[in-house]
């Protein structure tokens, strides 16, 4: 199984600075953010996918189709039950839809989606310690930085250890189907501690390989790999921060909001 | 002893050492000296203090595991006081046993140069020293790979690679290859031996013989104290003295001593001071051996219902690589197989068709039977016990006899029939008494037992064990397998994964060896200790005393056969 969603391609977004790549992400997740409207959210959607087509990152999708249609159904389906006002076109008991409502729920889906659609161009472009060394050059402490980037590479590593040990357990005739939802969370009680467990004794080994590496060391920190601020690189930054301003103002004048 | 003419490394004068929330002293007045460009291997069982020894050295100890330590410790000249960890990085390099933990990066370069990042390494001077760093390991045109697609040598490699880049002159490794594979095990040598030739200063904490005959000195701790420290020939040669302490001997030195020969440190020595001795026409004995095996495979009856069988089975992961092709195997019911293979070969995969855990793409598992994919899980576990490779994969209770009890609790079985079942296994395993004690904070020996107890109650006719002895010391694998012995002449059916030789050649009768996702060989250990070509093929060799006895034409599988097959004629 592949670790992470990175995928080494020879892009000009793979090209890009560490810290561009988190600020233009971080653009985009403002200019989704503050849509309402379907006719809003589509061009950001769209502008997303080309992106994602730049950087070669529909295997990534492809990927996690499940979970995008899943946010996308969910967020449809409980903003249009929710969505309190507009002119009601069905009423059923206490379910009462309206125009509006569905208009704001295809709004959201497409939103959510989007968030979603940037996340992904930005970890299938960004090796982790791109990552690191970003989240360093906008203030981060480097311990800080490097930790939550180790996060990140370790999760597969529990997922892993968490298949094994529901191996181990069923066979010991565990049953994972068995009783109501309360039942079941307690049946995980023999899952969690071993994989909890792990984690502690594996956490403690890091920490003192770490420091084995001179992780810590009482001397300043040099770089491998330098990341230079190139043209391309302003120009992209502009272009992710001029479409976050955009959406912004749009916003704030109520164009991208659904009216009630 | 150090030469006069050569600069101190280590120094160690009295040193003891207790961690923090223990009584007991771990080091007990160490006394050690060792010399620049000097290899030195330590062995002993757990808990002897190695390890500890280890950490001292890059100050682990007491820096990060905090305790009382009283003496001294003077790495090249200069007393270690007040130093973090990290500020030893570029001086004492520790290389430590469990690889997954020692990489952090996401490719092989990033990784061999995040030690250098942290000491301040100038770029230009990384770039020189990661490719040379990489190429003392063999590594070069690994530099994009992701480590997590490394096999266990390799990780072990660059891990050694990435401590290599900050240039220390002494390297401490504690038990580099515990957790490789056979041919993971020679890389590691190999690299040592290089390391070795290239001037660095080695502290090398090994199970392993093959890490010992290298060394220029071999020292033996117990309980906390070095209790012998010389050549490696003369303590290898004293086998009642490492049996003593939980060391296994080399079988060379348990026939020299058996025989009296003096001064045979290597099988070829052994071999020419027996034949001064043995007389050619007594040769006759040991073929006496080969056709009356003492352990051939109890049944080989295929008219009768076998306990597990698998028919063609073909298998791959999701990745597409092939784990699996046209793997057939016939389990009865009094087997006492050893499942023997390079890590990747299929073993594991396989066995995990034994249970159900993974069903074939193609082919099929029975059970007495009937198809594995028509019986539910538990049905299955009641019959196919599967101990997997770290106990602490399925440790969870808080106390060892809700441990043991979870597998009957998980099949409904009555009060007074799961008290029982669970009072026998904790009985065989060794583990009455212990019911209060909480798992873990039980050793690594007893975890593994306790791990097999609690498959053990639910009385399996066939247990299957995925390196069982990995990571115990030699008294607590004799253990553990005396365990299996006991419960095979008790009619379990056993199947063990395994790497270690004498393991398979002492207690297995039946070996099946694979390779890349085939079986090459299945039948009697004796015949298969026999295909040498087979063996090589496999990245597998026999016991030192097997390949001693094949040197005169028969195929012992432990130090007493050969003796016998030896020594009978000789008094007669």
């Amino acid at each position: 199984m592949p670790l992470f969603l990175y995928i080494d391609r020879p892009t000009a977004l793979h090209r890009l600075n560490p810290t561009v790549k988190v600020l233009g992400m971080l653009c985009f997740f403002v200019a989704a953010f503050v849509t309402q409207a379907p006719v809003a959210a589509l061009p950001v959607a769209a502008l997303v996918s080309v992106l994602i087509t730049m950087a070669r990152a529909w295997p990534n999708v492809r990927r996690l189709r499940f979970l995008f249609l899943m946010v996308f159904v969910m967020t449809f389906v409980i903003w249009t039950l929710f969505f309190r006002g507009g002119e009601p076109v069905l009423v059923c008991g206490p379910v009462r839809i309206s125009a509006a409502g569905l208009r704001f729920a295809l709004g959201m889906a497409i939103k959510l989606d989007t968030l979603l659609g940037v996340g992904i161009v930005f970890l299938s472009t960004t090796k982790i310690e791109e990552f690191a060394y970003a989240l360093t050059r906008v203030g981060m402490p480097y311990k800080l930085g490097f930790t939550m980037t180790l996060a990140f590479r370790l999760v597969p590593v529990f997922l892993d250890a968490g298949a094994t040990v529901v191996q181990a357990q069923r066979c010991r005739g565990f049953n994972f189907d068995e009783g109501n939802l309360l039942q079941r969370m307690r049946r995980y009680v023999p899952v969690i501690v071993p994989v909890f467990m792990g984690a502690l004794r594996r956490a403690d080994g890091m920490a003192m390989a770490l420091e084995a590496r001179g992780f810590q060391a009482h001397m300043q920190r040099s770089a491998f790999e330098h990341f230079p601020f190139r043209r391309s690189d302003a120009a992209a930054l502009l272009a992710a921060v001029a479409v976050a301003a955009l959406y912004v103002t749009l916003a704030y004048f109520g164009y991208t909001s659904v009216p009630r | 002893m150090a030469a006069p003419d050569r600069a101190e490394a280590i120094r160690l004068d009295h040193l003891s050492f207790a961690y923090a929330d223990q009584d007991d002293l771990a080091l007990r007045d160490i006394v050690l000296t060792v010399a620049l460009g000097e290899m030195v291997t330590v062995m002993g069982a757990t808990g002897a203090g190695k390890t500890t020894l280890a950490k001292c050295l890059n100050r682990t100890v007491p820096a990060f595991q905090p305790g009382r330590l009283t003496g001294s410790i003077r790495i090249l000249g200069q007393p270690l006081q007040a130093q973090g960890v990290a500020d030893m990085a570029g001086i004492v390099g520790l290389v430590s046993q469990d690889f997954e933990a020692q990489l952090f990066a996401t490719n092989v370069v990033q990784e061999v140069v995040f030690g250098m990042e942290q000491l301040g390494v100038p770029p230009d001077e990384m770039r020189r020293r990661a490719p040379r760093a990489l190429a003392a390991v063999g590594l070069q045109g690994f530099e994009q790979r992701d480590p997590s697609t490394l096999s266990g040598g390799e990780k072990q490699r660059l891990a050694i690679a990435a401590t290599l880049a900050l240039q220390p002159r002494i390297l401490v490794f504690d038990e580099p290859t515990t957790d490789l594979d056979p041919l993971g095990k020679l890389e590691i040598f190999a690299v040592l031996a290089a390391m070795r030739r290239e001037g660095y200063t080695l502290v090398v904490i090994e199970h392993e013989i093959a890490a010992a005959e290298q060394a220029d000195r071999l020292i033996i701790m117990s309980k906390g104290r070095i209790v012998c420290d010389d050549t490696p020939a003369t303590v290898l040669a004293r086998a009642d003295f490492l049996l003593q302490h939980g060391v296994r001997p080399p079988d060379r030195s348990r026939v020299a001593q058996a025989f009296g020969l003096q001064g045979a440190t290597s099988l070829d020595e052994t071999e020419a001071a027996l034949r001064a001795r043995w007389n050619p026409a007594q040769q006759a004995n040991a073929a006496v051996i080969s056709a009356n095996p003492t352990n051939t495979p109890a049944t080989n009856d295929l008219s009768s219902t076998p306990l597990v069988e698998a028919q063609s089975l073909a298998f791959h992961y999701e990745s597409g690589a092939a784990a699996l092709t046209d793997v057939s195997l016939r389990i009865a019911a009094r087997d006492f197989i050893a499942l023997i293979g390079q890590n990747g070969s299929g073993k594991t995969t396989l066995a995990k068709h034994l249970n159900g855990l993974l069903h074939p793409q193609s082919g099929r598992v029975q059970l007495f039977g009937r198809d594995l994919r028509d019986l539910p899980m538990n049905t299955v576990a009641a019959d196919v016990g599967y101990v997997f490779q770290n106990p602490d994969h399925q440790i969870f209770a808080a106390t060892v006899l809700d441990e043991v009890a979870f597998g009957p609790h998980n099949f409904a079985l009555g009060r007074a029939e799961a008290a029982e079942r669970v009072h026998s296994a904790l009985e065989a395993v060794g583990l009455l008494g212990l019911e209060a004690a909480d798992p873990f904070l039980l050793g690594k020996g007893e975890r593994q037992r306790l791990a097999v107890a609690s498959l053990l109650a639910m009385r399996p006719r066939l247990l299957i064990l995925d390196e069982p002895t990995t990571g115990l010391d030699y008294d607590e694998q004799r253990r553990m397998m005396d365990l299996l012995a006991r419960l095979h002449s008790q009619g379990m059916a056993i199947l063990i994964i395994t790497h270690s030789p004498w393991v398979v050649a002492e207690y297995a009768e039946r070996g099946v060896l694979m390779s890349a996702g085939r079986v090459l060989f299945d039948g009697p250990l004796r015949d298969l200790f026999a295909e040498d070509a087979l063996l090589a093929r496999a990245h597998f060799h026999a016991p030192e005393i097997t390949r001693l006895g094949r040197r005169f034409g028969f195929t012992p599988l432990s130090v007493e056969e050969f003796a016998n097959a030896i020594g009978d004629k000789q008094h007669a």
